[in-house]
């Protein structure tokens, strides 16, 4: 037993001699998770700026309800302008519509806003079977979230129009029914206006945000986004940290240590045991040096304690079973550090290691699973969140599973090649 | 030059010949990508929401079927309890807390709450208020208008003038509704999308966008191999060696660099055509400008790889720089996210980036119709880069340790 | 008394068509003696000296290392051997001392005795006051020390030494063969292998020379000489009647055969320098004059050419 401590300490200490290690294993994750902290504004959640909005109005106006010429395009456009969006939206307004979808093409923008010439003769126009008309929003495909809000954005506008009509039309349906045909016309106009007045749907409903309250009164944190990526960037490098210590395994063969180890009478399964152990304790060190960094620099809030160890030890049983396995099946030091990035690359992309929490339930949270980083991701995730011991049972004897086979695949070939 | 086109192709051959590590650098990105399609070309899936509602009255029970109907998100009802440790377990996007109030609200015409339980950073959740907020608009537009409708009706003949003004008003509403939802069900009003680039009506579905992302990704990785393969020579003392013969300092770096272009660009060619005939993204779209993001990022790549193996000294710190280089370089370009959701900081290092442009010139071609005019600026970019990172490669070569 | 004995060991890569290393391989080894392994690379040396640290199972045959069998007590053997390496086998970002202390809990030693141990064999490899400093810093001559002095800790009853002057300064090189005389006069029992004649000549009680994975003649330096008969060549070269002095000392007495070799005469002479002086009357005699002389004593390096028709030295 002293023999496999003896073993690991030399290994750890070596590491600890190593500065291109220990950049990988503790600079990188550290690094990394405040460059995209800062990506997103270093704050609790993601926030965007501001999108480009080009916006054309060709509108010629028509007369409205009240008989004055009334402009419809021009009180959309004045709803992208409103002081309320100025950090949702940024306009500028085009003199045609090739030119705002031109500043679309070209870059400047992000969306093209292109209401057309009928668009007030549409709206106001009183016949039932009145013409339609459409409002373009011409987006950049590569800018989903952008497209995504200014959309919103004009389909509440229209439905401000498209409910002043419907309140027009109910009235006129209205006075029909109630024998005041002639005056159908008015009440049509009178509802148009009452609906405007009333602040229409806008001031009819409203939807707020809280988070989930927990039937025991407790409620869950806030988890900054900065703990998430730390969190996916501590694993990922410790798959590295792993691979750094278990590839020592190939070249003390090469630079005959492993074998002079053999010809000392400590056992072989002894001498093999203390490698292993090596690249477990290197990679617990290396996880709680991170989390206690993430605490002290980033004020990350890790969780229960209990649950925290756990997932740890865990992640740290994964990462040496996985490196010791890439390990096995290499055959030279340089295969070990090229095929074992690209294993650990791959993992991490579909584990979500540097996409943070997934859409909840969507195929990306089922995709995860599939990857032993995933589990612990998602209990990572939920230990933040306030969860204990109780709420992670899966998310930790899944990886602790992946963890046992992969090791005992690494042993046996390592006992195959070490005969 | 011919000594170079000789050194490139030694260093070729000795790659081939280790043929596990070279099948990993080309098997790899190729099974993440057809997993990533297999999972997302088709198309987003619907996001779950838990519905649960205290409120029995027409409007809250219109709003539950409309969401049931909705193309983004995927209803599910159930109790207060439930639906809020479904949010706190990730089971779903987020949860809809339907008042007892708010028909009664809504009928009255007082202002109507609905809340959203979500967790904070969970990007479905975005979505889902847009939806919730989109159907429940139309909902109390419709109400609204009926309302409206009915505060300026008349009275209606033959009315008992027994009954009082409430009872008139509800016998109003009840007419004006339906009235009022045919009218918003054939809006005079709609927002057409059209996507720039494409017909309208045909939305890039997500693999399609973060294809190229993945590409610019592993290519970055795979200088791994390379710059190992490169250390490991001049550990050899080959390359010392080599210096001794007639060929020139800047020829045995040209070489080496020429072998990694290589490298980087076969990559490429099977990771599009992959993409591209397994996939349907649409490269291939323009093959001309297709060609010269394809070489701009080969230039960058290796120009850059010979630089990292130039200055460092140990296959460890090879592998440490690159895997941190290429992780922050892939960020900052907008392969893991769209910079659209990064602050302004972020998004004006990540513009200064040749890769950055290059991702934007492979997306612009997929999507938006690029052709080679388009994509110039972005060629010019990644040679401005490459120049730069090869001159001061060949002047940090170290030829021996 | 023997303390090693080596019975007809073999060894083959991937059987059945692998490449036959070691083909039957016997010698003893009586305790306190040095037993040098000498052949050419590739004979089988390294091999049979990793059977011998039970590295490599033997195909067949068998070895005893102080009564132990190899095959299949391999224990007990190793913790009577020490081994050391022919590359070095160190870890190089330690310091001196952080390896002996380490390789001494590799071989069992702990606590107070480990340190004393490692104190003992710094004195004796003479690295007191470089015990701190890390090998990767050391010169060459400096880690064979080292990588000798690891293999001691454990005072093994047996140490084995594969080639463990290749490549390094004449200085060193004296330090280590004198380092091992010293040991062997402590009583150690010692195998060593080795390419070079004359270290094997210096260094042995006997010598085994191998070939191809066979021991083709074992004994003391003297009774191997002894196959080759104890004559000495001598090489002439005349300013003139190259021919004539041939037959003229083909006729001295003491001179066993003489021939022409293109440009030169070879003898076989019983005792050189009896003969040589006679050799010169004959040639002044004949008006001939010896323009160079070149003698060489019997040595391994003919014992090895005489076996097997190649030199030693390929």
């Amino acid at each position: 037993m002293s023999r496999i401590v003896a073993i690991a300490w030399k290994d750890l200490r070596s590491t600890m001699r190593n500065v291109p290690a220990l950049a990988m294993m503790l600079l990188a994750p550290l690094a990394l998770a405040a460059l995209l902290g800062f990506a997103f504004g270093g704050g609790q959640s993601f926030s965007i700026s501001a999108t480009k909005v080009a916006v054309a109005n060709a509108d010629t106006g028509a007369a409205g309800a009240a008989g004055a010429a009334e402009n419809a395009g021009a009180v959309v456009a004045g709803v992208l302008k409103s002081p309320d969006l100025k950090d949702i939206v940024t306009v500028s307004e085009k003199p045609s519509a090739a030119a705002a979808r031109r500043s679309v093409d070209d870059g400047k923008t992000a969306v093209a806003i292109v209401i057309p010439a009928d668009f007030s003769s549409a709206i106001f126009g009183t016949s039932s079977t009145a013409q339609k008309t459409a409002v373009e929003v011409y987006e950049n495909p590569t800018q989903e979230i952008g497209g995504a809000i200014t959309e919103s954005i004009v389909g509440q506008a229209l439905l401000g129009f498209n409910g002043a009509r419907a309140a027009a039309v109910a009235a006129s349906g209205l006075a029909t029914a109630n024998g005041e045909g002639d005056r159908a016309g008015k009440r049509a106009q009178q509802a148009a206006a009452k609906y405007v007045q009333g602040g229409g749907a806008a001031a009819a409903v409203s939807v707020t945000q809280r988070a989930p309250r927990l039937p025991g009164g407790e409620s869950t944190k806030d988890v900054g986004v900065t703990g998430t990526i730390l969190a996916g960037m501590m694993i990922f490098f410790m798959f590295f940290g792993a691979n750094n210590v278990a590839r020592t395994i190939l070249d003390e063969d090469r630079a005959g240590t492993l074998p002079r180890l053999f010809t000392t009478p400590t056992p072989r399964h002894t001498i093999l045991g203390g490698k292993y152990s090596s690249v477990f304790v290197t990679v617990t060190v290396q996880a709680v040096i991170l989390l206690v960094a993430g605490r002290l620099i980033f004020s990350i809030d890790w969780g229960r304690l209990d649950a925290v160890a756990a997932l740890t030890l865990v992640a740290a049983a994964v990462a040496s079973g996985l490196a010791l396995l890439v390990i096995s099946l290499v055959r030279t030091p340089a295969q070990a550090g090229a095929i074992g990035a690209g294993v650990y690359l791959v993992l991490a992309l579909v584990g979500g290691n540097f996409t943070g929490t997934a859409a909840a339930g969507g195929t990306y949270a089922n995709i995860q699973k599939l990857t032993p980083n995933g589990w612990l991701l998602q209990g990572w995730d939920a230990v933040m969140r306030g969860g204990g011991l109780a709420d992670i049972v899966l998310n930790l004897l899944v990886p602790l599973g992946f963890a046992v086979a992969f090791f005992a695949v690494a042993v046996l070939r390592f006992r195959k090649r070490y005969a | 030059m011919k000594r170079v086109w000789i050194l490139a192709s030694k260093d070729f051959l000795e790659t081939r010949r280790d043929r596990l590590a070279l099948l990993f650098t080309v098997v790899m990105p190729l099974a993440f990508t057809a997993f990533f399609g297999l999972m997302f070309g088709g198309g987003s899936d619907r996001l779950p929401l838990a519905i649960f509602s205290a409120d029995s009255g027409a409007p809250a029970t219109q709003l539950v079927s409309a969401l049931a109907k909705s193309g983004v998100v995927k209803t599910e009802t159930m109790t207060k309890d439930d639906a809020e440790k479904a949010v706190d377990d990730d089971k779903v996007a987020a949860a809809l807390e339907i008042p007892a109030g708010f028909s009664a609200d809504l009928a009255a015409g007082r202002p109507a709450q609905l809340t959203l339980v979500s967790t904070a950073g969970s990007s479905g959740a975005q979505t889902v208020q847009t939806e919730v907020t989109a159907l429940a608009g139309e909902l109390a537009a419709g109400e609204r208008a009926s309302q409206a409708a009915a505060a300026v009706a008349g009275v209606p003949p033959g009315s008992d003038p027994a009954a009082g003004e409430q009872a008139l008003k509800d016998a109003a509403l009840l007419m004006a509704r339906p009235l009022a939802a045919q009218s918003l069900a054939h809006p005079v009003a709609t927002v057409r999308v059209i996507e720039a680039g494409t017909a309208a009506g045909q939305i890039p579905t997500g693999f399609v966008l973060s294809s190229p992302g993945m590409l610019v990704n592993f290519i970055l990785f795979s200088l791994l191999t390379a710059g190992i393969a490169l250390i490991q020579e001049r550990r050899n003392f080959t390359l010392r060696r080599l210096m001794t013969t007639r060929v020139r300092r800047w020829e045995l770096i040209a070489g080496k660099a020429v072998g990694m272009f290589v490298l980087t660009f076969v990559q490429q060619i099977i990771l599009i055509g992959a993409g591209q005939l397994l996939f349907g993204v649409d490269y291939l779209r323009d093959p001309a400008a297709l060609l010269l993001m394809m070489v701009a990022l080969s230039l960058v790549a290796s120009t850059l790889g010979l630089l990292l193996a130039a200055v460092l000294t140990s296959e460890q710190a090879m592998v440490a720089t690159t895997v941190i280089v290429s992780m922050s370089v892939a960020a900052l370009s907008g392969a893991w996210f769209p910079l659209e959701i990064t602050g302004s900081a972020f998004q004006f290092v990540g513009h200064l980036l040749p890769t950055s442009w290059i991702l934007e010139g492979l997306r612009g071609i997929i999507v938006r119709g690029w052709n080679v005019p388009d994509v110039l600026p972005a060629f010019g970019v990644a040679l401005v880069w490459s120049a730069a990172l090869f001159a001061i490669a060949v002047w940090r070569f170290r030829l021996s340790d | 008394m023997n303390i090693v004995e080596v019975q007809d060991l073999r060894k083959q890569y991937d059987p059945p068509k692998g490449v036959l290393a070691v083909d039957g391989v016997s010698f003893d080894i009586a305790q306190g003696e040095i037993f040098s392994l000498l052949g050419p690379n590739g004979a089988g040396k390294s091999t049979t000296i990793s059977m011998l640290s039970c590295l490599l199972h033997p195909s067949s045959g068998d070895a005893f290392v102080d009564g132990h069998s190899v095959v299949t007590a391999s224990q007990a053997v190793k913790e009577a051997i020490g081994v050391v390496p022919q590359d070095i086998a160190l870890y190089p970002d330690m310091s001196a001392r952080e390896n002996l202390l380490f390789w001494g809990k590799m071989y069992g030693l702990a606590g107070a005795e480990l340190h004393t141990r490692v104190d003992e064999v710094l004195e004796l490899i003479t690295l007191v006051d470089r015990q701190k400093d890390r090998v990767e810093k050391f010169s060459g001559g400096m880690k064979r020390r080292v990588n000798i002095g690891v293999a001691l800790l454990h005072k093994p009853r047996v140490l084995y030494l594969d080639e463990p002057t290749v490549g390094i300064d004449p200085q060193s090189r004296r330090a280590i063969l004198d380092g091992i005389l010293a040991l062997r006069d402590q009583g150690m029992t010692i195998l060593y292998t080795t390419h070079y004649m004359a270290e094997a000549q210096e260094l042995s009680d006997r010598i085994g020379i191998v070939d191809h994975g066979r021991m083709i003649a074992v004994g003391t330096n003297d009774e191997l000489v002894k196959i080759v008969g104890e004559e000495a060549h001598v090489d002439l070269r005349v300013d003139h009647y190259l021919e004539g002095m041939v037959e003229r000392w083909a006729e001295v007495h003491g001179v066993t055969k003489a021939m022409i070799d293109e440009d030169h005469a070879v003898l076989l002479v019983q005792d050189a320098n009896e003969v040589l002086p006679r050799l010169f009357e004959t040639a002044a005699a004949a008006g001939s004059r010896i323009t160079e002389v070149n003698v060489t004593e019997p040595n391994l390096e003919m014992v090895f050419l005489h076996l097997t028709g190649r030199a030693l030295r390929e």
